[in-house]
């Protein structure tokens, strides 16, 4: 990862408290174009060591999904919810969850989402405003 | 490398286990050691899988084994991979034997979580998955492969009964189980009508959490040249690995590393799909059997589901899938499974059974899943 003169690139904590503190997705981008939010030193797709640090967008396409009715013990009070793997505008992919999507009615693959500001822990989208409810 | 043999097997009953996991792992390790036809003292090491031992309040349960077992002086180790936490220790123990470390060494997977509420168990199960970047946001285990099926669903268009068929037989299979989990078959529309766990899978499509104990031993065919029952001969250990978080992976529709260990399998044993007779696949949902028997190559994408409603898998079909009744219906002590998985192919190569014998036993295949797929062991198994 290239920080030579730079910041040090951001950690796990760092990307948790983007989220949930300044309402940023913070990730990383190859030289190969692969994107993503998830925390490395080297590119899982080429193996190249010239990770760069990007603020990855808040907008997006669902790609797949799960509504939960038996959450985790830390989601206890929040079943039902969909659990979503989310294709963002500018490139990757991260993971959120939507607690409005109660059920499987509620959500569909190709929806367009956008990160919202949350009242608890995790990435949390709701559709955005331009998609018909 | 030198030709190299399960030689021995025993497994426990899935399900509740009232004893410790030690206790199990002990019994079973013994009872496989005894159907080799080898005293515990021809152990010359111990691969032992015990993912969530802290559940018991115990780490370092090898030497606890082996003290149990009267060689306390034998080398052991904890081999953890999740799901496929046993299937590793095979490949170590293939290693050791093949590489001539060691010319018999015992393999025991063990896993108790039976005292734990639904939700502590389900967050257990989720710690195969990134805490981080997936349980955060409120990912759960079924939740995972649920979204998976999804994907899979919305690319392949699948109906809800195909799923529901590889429970249906899964199930039937169990029946025929002394040992499994499920005593009891279920039908197509028991499945339709179960609740939702995690949307689009059902109660019916997951497996259980089980407590459960497994054991083989693996012995150089030079050590041991006439065995007690018929052996194993392992024609192929492979394992793979792939990109960790599944949302960061090129598909969403299979498993990457099952298509990696596979090929590896299927070279390093000179075989083709059409040439196995029977598979024990790694069934944690029905969509992952589905998906595994296409990352093989046993058949090709979308298709393996219709091929499940119309009996090609069944015990008594053209390619019998999970006779055993798999993780699904059989049980998933997750690190009992990989060699559970084992235990069924040495059984069913000793024509013992039951009613769940499959037709031909030449060539076998073992497929065990790491958690979503971040690893994957294949083992390929043939006669003498």
């Amino acid at each position: 990862m290239r920080n030579e003169g730079g910041p040090a690139p951001h950690t796990i904590d760092d990307y948790r408290r983007g989220y949930e503190e300044e309402h940023r997705l913070r990730g990383f981008r190859s030289s190969c174009g692969f994107t993503t939010a998830t925390w490395g030193l080297l590119c899982p797709s080429c193996g190249r060591r010239d990770l760069q640090e990007v603020e990855l967008s808040r907008e997006g396409r669902v790609v797949a999904f799960s509504v939960q009715n038996v959450p985790s013990d830390e989601f206890l009070n929040d079943a039902p919810y969909a659990y979503l793997v989310v294709e963002l505008a500018g490139g990757g992919r991260v993971t959120g969850w939507m607690p409005s999507a109660r059920s499987e009615s509620d959500v569909t693959i190709g929806d367009r989402v956008r990160f919202v500001e949350s009242y608890r822990n995790g990435v949390h989208f709701e559709r955005s405003p331009a998609e018909p409810a | 490398m030198r030709e190299t043999w399960v030689v021995g097997a025993a497994t426990n009953r899935f399900g509740k286990m009232a004893e410790t996991g030690r206790e199990a792992a002990s019994r079973v390790a013994l009872a496989a050691i005894d159907s080799a036809g080898l005293e515990p003292k021809d152990i010359e090491q111990t691969f032992v899988s015990n993912a969530f031992g802290v559940a018991e309040r115990q780490a370092h349960v090898g030497p606890l084994i082996n003290t149990a077992l009267g060689i306390p002086e034998v080398p052991s180790v904890t081999i953890e991979s999740a799901c496929s936490s046993s299937s590793a220790a095979l490949h170590e123990a293939f290693v050791h034997v093949a590489g001539g470390f060691a010319d018999a060494a015992l393999v025991v997977g063990v896993e108790k979580l039976s005292h734990l509420d639904t939700f502590a168990s389900t967050s257990y199960f989720a710690m195969g998955a990134d805490y981080a970047f997936e349980s955060r946001n409120g990912a759960t285990f079924p939740g995972l492969y649920a979204t998976l099926a999804s994907a899979y669903r919305r690319e392949h268009g699948s109906r809800p009964e195909e799923f529901g068929a590889v429970a249906v037989k899964n199930h039937a299979n169990a029946a025929m189980n002394p040992n499994a989990h499920f005593q009891r078959p279920i039908t197509l529309d028991t499945y339709l009508g179960s609740p939702i766990i995690a949307s689009p899978l059902r109660l019916y499509d997951c497996c259980p959490f089980s407590d459960g104990a497994s054991a083989i031993v693996v012995a150089a065919r030079e050590r041991l040249p006439r065995p007690a029952a018929e052996p194993l001969v392992i024609r192929a250990s492979a394992r793979a690995g792939s990109v960790a978080d599944m949302h960061d992976r090129e598909t969403l529709t299979g498993l990457p590393a099952t298509r990696a260990a596979g090929l590896k399998a299927f070279r390093m044993a000179k075989v083709e799909p059409a040439q196995i007779d029977f598979l024990e696949v790694h069934d944690c949902f029905t969509v992952a059997e589905i998906m595994a028997l296409e990352d093989l190559g046993f058949f090709p994408k979308g298709h393996a589901g219709r091929a499940t409603v119309d009996g090609v898998t069944a015990h008594d079909g053209r390619l019998p899938v999970n006779p055993s009744g798999g993780l699904k219906a059989k049980g998933h002590p997750v690190s009992a499974t990989g060699a559970a998985q084992v235990v069924e192919i040495f059984e069913q190569f000793n024509g013992h059974a039951g009613g769940r014998q499959v037709p031909k036993t030449g060539l076998a295949l073992a497929h065990n899943v790491g958690a979503t797929g971040g690893s994957c062991s294949v083992h390929i198994f043939g006669r003498r």
